[in-house]
């Protein structure tokens, strides 16, 4: 079992349909940051709402290292004692951080891309259109997540981490979503969230009618594409996901509040060689 | 042509949040108040590493928006970038605002935002000429005259070209275009 952009989705099913069942996740062999943040959102979300996940966490030793590297046992839960007493992975990269406050984003930038500088040398190019992305991408949480201003708490996450053929960034919130946000624009409502996932992510829309505005998250999900790297953007029930072998398209999926993004970058983008399988498998995965 | 230089980097070198961009606009168009009524303000980039659409759009392309409404006289406002990557933030926002701009890189110019071919064919005919009528563009580009007229008031719309009236007899006034350059 595993909690990655391809697979998470099974969870957030299960999470919806078997309310006041145990999750089970002892099973689980690999977690990335899009797995993680959804997680952690939905603990978060269920909490609030009152009726609380009961989960069985993951037991994989590498898998409750890295989880606790990325800070998931700093965060909520009361009944990770045996993950305290489990050393740390030093291979996690970049920590879930949150994203409140606008006047933070650059410096958090700033963050995210210096732990990826000090574990390689990029080229100078990617790097800098990866902070390009950084930015757009965090901003719109303070800018959007609650711009109806009926979220109780968007709850802005990010976090960062390296594999052998990638680099996954992934930003969520729990806030308004698309949907919410987009009918502000007074252009009337819209019916679905995949109209909404539509409108944004694919023609570039935002709830601001002004012509300046809207078109990053678009153009983000091209440059994606034109590097043959895989983006997964979810809200409210809808998700639109793009990987080189499929191709784009919009799925129906467990609604959740807020915005999930994910963007899975191949390391030669950036100039790093791709690690040989047999040199160095997934970091948290089963060869460890 | 008196010409001042803004340097973007007071800002920083990654730039940045939209709420930044806006905060530093007011710095940027106290210094458009300062030039005298013809002058330029090169809007520069050196220095900085990254410069995001959301800032660009803020600090620069909105700025641009207010020369064009006419409230600073004639003067004009093009960007010095050291890169065509570094200027493609700006670059996508004015092209959203049906805007264009000059870009200044040394000796070398190119257009940033949304310029149709024949616009910049006719752009860059002035440019080379520093400055000519609508009738010597209009038979070097060998197209009529009102088309290349129809060209030209875009581009002076756009600031990226200044007219001046040279002749006001009866039946039509005469124009030179001069290069902001």
């Amino acid at each position: 079992m595993e909690l990655t952009i391809e697979w998470i989705e099974d969870v957030m099913t299960l999470a919806a349909d078997e309310e006041g069942q145990v999750l089970d996740l002892r099973d689980v062999r690999f977690v990335d940051p899009y797995g993680l943040l959804l997680l952690d959102l939905l603990i978060r979300d269920r909490a609030e709402c009152g009726a609380p996940l009961q989960v069985a966490w993951p037991v994989h030793a590498p898998v409750v290292g890295w989880m606790r590297a990325m800070g998931r046992y700093d965060r909520i839960d009361r009944t990770a004692q045996l993950a305290r007493r489990l050393p740390r992975v030093s291979t996690a990269l970049q920590p879930i951080a949150s994203i409140a406050d606008e006047a933070a984003i650059t410096r958090l930038v700033d963050g995210f891309d210096a732990r990826l500088a000090e574990r390689y040398p990029l080229d100078e190019s990617p790097r800098r259109t990866l902070v390009r992305i950084m930015i757009e991408l965090f901003q719109n949480i303070p800018q959007h997540s609650n711009a109806t201003g009926d979220a109780v708490d968007p709850h802005g996450i990010a976090a960062m981490q390296d594999y052998r053929d990638g680099l996954v960034l992934a930003i969520a919130d729990k806030g308004v979503g698309f949907r919410a946000s987009l009918s502000l624009r007074g252009d009337g409502p819209i019916e679905t969230d995949s109209a909404a996932i539509d409108a944004a992510v694919l023609r570039g829309l935002s709830r601001f009618t002004d012509p300046g505005r809207g078109e990053e998250l678009m153009r983000i999900v091209r440059m994606v594409r034109s590097w043959d790297g895989t983006i997964a953007v979810r809200s409210g029930g809808a998700l639109f996901h793009h990987d080189p072998a499929q191709g784009g398209d919009l799925y129906d999926v467990a609604p959740f509040p807020g915005v999930q993004i994910a963007l899975c970058i191949p390391r030669r983008v950036f100039g790093i060689e791709e690690v040989d399988a047999k040199g160095e498998r997934r970091f948290n995965g089963p060869d460890e | 042509m008196n010409r001042r230089s803004f340097a973007v980097s007071q800002f920083g070198t990654r730039l940045g949040t939209r709420a930044e961009g806006e905060a530093a606009r007011a710095r940027l168009l106290a210094a458009m108040e300062e030039l005298p009524p013809d002058g330029q303000l090169v809007v520069s980039l050196d220095d900085v590493e990254v410069l995001s659409g959301s800032f660009a759009d803020e600090l620069i392309a909105k700025s641009y928006q207010l020369l064009l409404s006419g409230v600073y006289a004639e003067r004009t406002m093009v960007v010095a970038a050291p890169s065509a990557e570094l200027a493609e933030g700006l670059n996508d926002k004015l092209t959203q605002r049906n805007l264009a701009m000059l870009r200044v890189d040394g000796d070398d110019w190119s257009v940033l935002g949304r310029l149709a071919v024949p616009h910049r064919d006719t752009l860059a005919l002035v440019i080379a000429r520093d400055q000519a009528t609508a009738k010597a563009l209009a038979d070097a580009l060998e197209i009529p005259a009102n088309a290349c007229h129809q060209r030209l008031r875009r581009l002076v719309e756009l600031r990226l070209v200044l007219q001046e009236r040279i002749h006001s007899t009866a039946p039509r006034t005469q124009y030179l275009f001069r290069s902001i350059l």
